[in-house]
Order: C-alpha cells, then structure tokens, then sequence
C-alpha cells in the first residue's frame, strides 16, 4: 500500500507536468473505483461510463490544483461526486430509474442470488445521500474524514448519514442475515 | 439501547484500537449490544455481496500536441489575469483620454498645413513617377510602331523589285518577238511579191 502510494505520487507530479501516459496509468489504477462509485449512485451504466470519463478529463484539468498528491483519492472522488449529483439533479423527475439486474453478478454459491438482488434493491430504497455514503465506506473503504472532504460535509452528518443507512440495511436485510426467506422490503421506508 | 459504546464505528472499522478494544470489553458482558454487533456485521457481510463491475470500456487520453498549449499561451496563462487587467485598464485610459482630452486650435491648424505638404508632397512624386512612365510607354509603343514601319516598306521594296523585273523580262521578250517579226518582213520584201 505505502508502494502504491509513492507510486501515485510520482504519477501525479508527472501527470501534472503534462505527461499523458503517466496520467493513462493513474487512470487505469482508479478507473473501476470510481466508475462503481459512480455506478451506484447514478444507477445506469452509460451514464456511469460518461460521467467516469468527463470525471478523468476534469481531473486532468485540474491536475496542478491537488496541493497534497496524497489526498488525491478523496479528491477525485470529490470530483465524481459534484459531477454524479449534477446529472442527478438534471435526472430528479425521472428519479424512479430502471435497474437491471445483472443474473451473473451472484457472488457464487455462498450466498444465493437473491441476496445479491436483496441487497441492490435495499440500497436503491435509501435516499441518494445515504446510498452514497455506505458506498464510499463499506465500497470504497474512506474514513470519515475523507468522506467529509468528498461530500463537502461536517463529520457528524456523515455519521448520521451512514448509520441512519445501516439502520434501514440492517432492517432490511435481517432474513438473509438470520437465513430466513427472502426479504421483505417493506421495512425499509 | 442505553449504552454509550459506538458499535456502527466499530463495525465499519472507524475506531482505533484502543477504542476498539473497550468496545470488545463491552460487548462481552452486554447481550443486546453482543446482538446488534452482530446484526451489524451481517449487515456488513451481506453489502459486500455486491462485487465491484468491470468497466465497459477502458477511458485513456491521448496526446494531442495540437491542442497543447505553445509557449506563448503557457506564459499568457501564467499571470492572465493580472495582464489582462493591466491592458484593460491601459486600453481604458487611452479611450478616456481620447473622448475626454479637449483638442487645441493651433494644434489642428498645424496639422492641417503638415497634411497639405504632405499631400503636395505625394502629389509631386506621384505626377513625377507617372509622367516618367508615360513617357517610356509612349517611346516604346513608337518603336514598336516605326519597326513594323519598316519592315512593310521594306517588303513593298522587294515586292516592286520583283515586279520591275518581271516586266523587264517581258519586255524583252516583246523586243526580240518585234525584231523578228521586222527581219521577216525584210527578208520577205527582198524576195519580192508574194504568190
């Protein structure tokens, strides 16, 4: 991890002094991250897909204003979070999007399937806040306090953003987690 | 629940170890707090079902020396807005000062008496190159003239020459024909009637 980090390092120095491969290497070392990020929150692939390439280009752009080179994770995410709620707010009358399961997704045998469909739907039952905020903690492994630099927000309100989430989650996955029939969703609301 | 201990930091692994370990404490001795420690990792287990996707199609940059910026835009960019404001305001005062600036008679009248020099001036030179020029066109055209001139009259020359003696020739011929025909009639009358 410390390895990894350098190495960002010196790809955003080189990077930021206008070398374009260095850059295509950082970006294929964030790219799925950010693009699930994003996925889950914007909830279609193509928009997910478009909004991970203008996330890339703007930070591109904006490479010489990263002061800390070690920040850049909550940077950019900081990036793809401005640019996932303005397509969002664009997108808010037709906020009842359609998501399509993807059967091959299951986790393999573990688990059955419809928990894996369990948990999607319970995660599009919470509110785009919350959703985003379990996927930058339980998805992309933040800290509280880089998620409040990411969502321009006091710690406290991530707080109660996530554990508000965990409590609806908890609720609404108890029988895959007490091995019961599938969920009821009704209790999420 | 009554107790203090903060189990969602502890399952999303936000507390430091020494929290960590007073939470661990608690939990053994608190059934209800033991419970929902435990539906909270479950929860925790069950969200990371979800497997991160591939992503359809690799995003990379290319180089585009076209649309990189020359020197000349990297040291613009360096201090745009400073040059910008310092050229609008220069660009400012001139305008305020030409608008506002009142304009002196004898200023104007000089300017006038330069204006008209000049224009004499450009005048002169302009009927001197245009004249010389005239002139050159009007000699060569004369020349051009005079040469197909000369060599008409000199084609007529040797047309009338041709001519002269052509009719020379003829001439001679009518000559000879008449001195003929004369010696003839001489031998003839020498001979005596014809019968």
């Amino acid at each position: 991890m410390i390895f990894r980090e350098v190495e960002d390092r010196d790809l955003i120095a080189k990077a930021s002094r206008g070398h374009v491969d260095a850059y295509n290497v950082l970006v294929s070392r964030w790219e799925k991250r950010v693009f699930n990020y994003l996925l889950r929150l914007v909830r279609q692939r193509e928009d997910a897909l478009d909004l991970s390439q203008d996330v890339f280009l703007k930070a591109y752009q904006n490479l010489k204003k990263l002061d800390d080179p070690a920040k850049f994770p909550a940077w950019l995410f900081r990036i793809a979070h401005n640019e996932a709620y303005s397509l969002l707010r664009k997108k808010h009358p037709e906020a009842e999007m359609t998501v399509e399961p993807r059967m091959a997704e299951s986790s393999g045998g573990l688990f059955p399937i419809e928990s894996t469909l369990a948990v999607r739907s319970a995660l599009e039952r919470l509110s785009d806040d919350q959703r985003e905020a379990v996927v930058l903690k339980v998805y992309q492994g933040f800290k509280f306090e880089e998620m409040a630099e990411i969502l321009s927000c006091p710690v406290s309100t991530v707080k109660s953003r996530l554990y508000t989430a965990l409590d609806l989650l908890k609720e609404a996955l108890a029988p895959i987690n007490t091995g019961g029939a599938p969920i009821n969703m009704g209790g999420v609301e | 629940m009554s107790c203090s201990v903060d189990l969602k930091a502890y399952a999303v692994d936000e507390l430091p170890k020494n929290e960590r370990g007073v939470v661990e404490d608690h939990v053994r001795g608190c059934q209800s707090c033991r419970e929902e420690l435990d539906r909270l990792n479950l929860t925790h287990s069950a969200l990371s079902l979800l497997e991160d996707e591939e992503i359809p199609r690799r995003i990379a940059f290319v180089s585009d020396r076209v649309f990189e910026p020359r020197w000349w835009q990297t040291m613009w960019r360096s201090g745009p807005a400073m040059g910008f404001a310092s050229s609008a305001l220069l660009a400012g005062a001139i305008l305020a000062h030409g608008f506002a600036r009142p304009v002196a008679p004898a200023t104007m009248a000089t300017a006038q008496v330069d204006a008209a020099q000049i224009e004499q001036r450009v005048e002169a030179q302009v009927n001197s190159r245009l004249n010389s020029r005239v002139d050159v066109a009007v000699a060569k055209a004369v020349n051009e003239v005079q040469a197909k001139q000369a060599a008409e009259l000199a084609q007529v020359v040797r047309a009338a020459e041709v001519q002269r003696k052509a009719d020379l020739a003829t001439i001679q011929q009518a000559a000879n024909y008449y001195e003929k025909q004369i010696h003839r009639f001489e031998v003839a009358s020498n001979e005596g009637p014809i019968q």
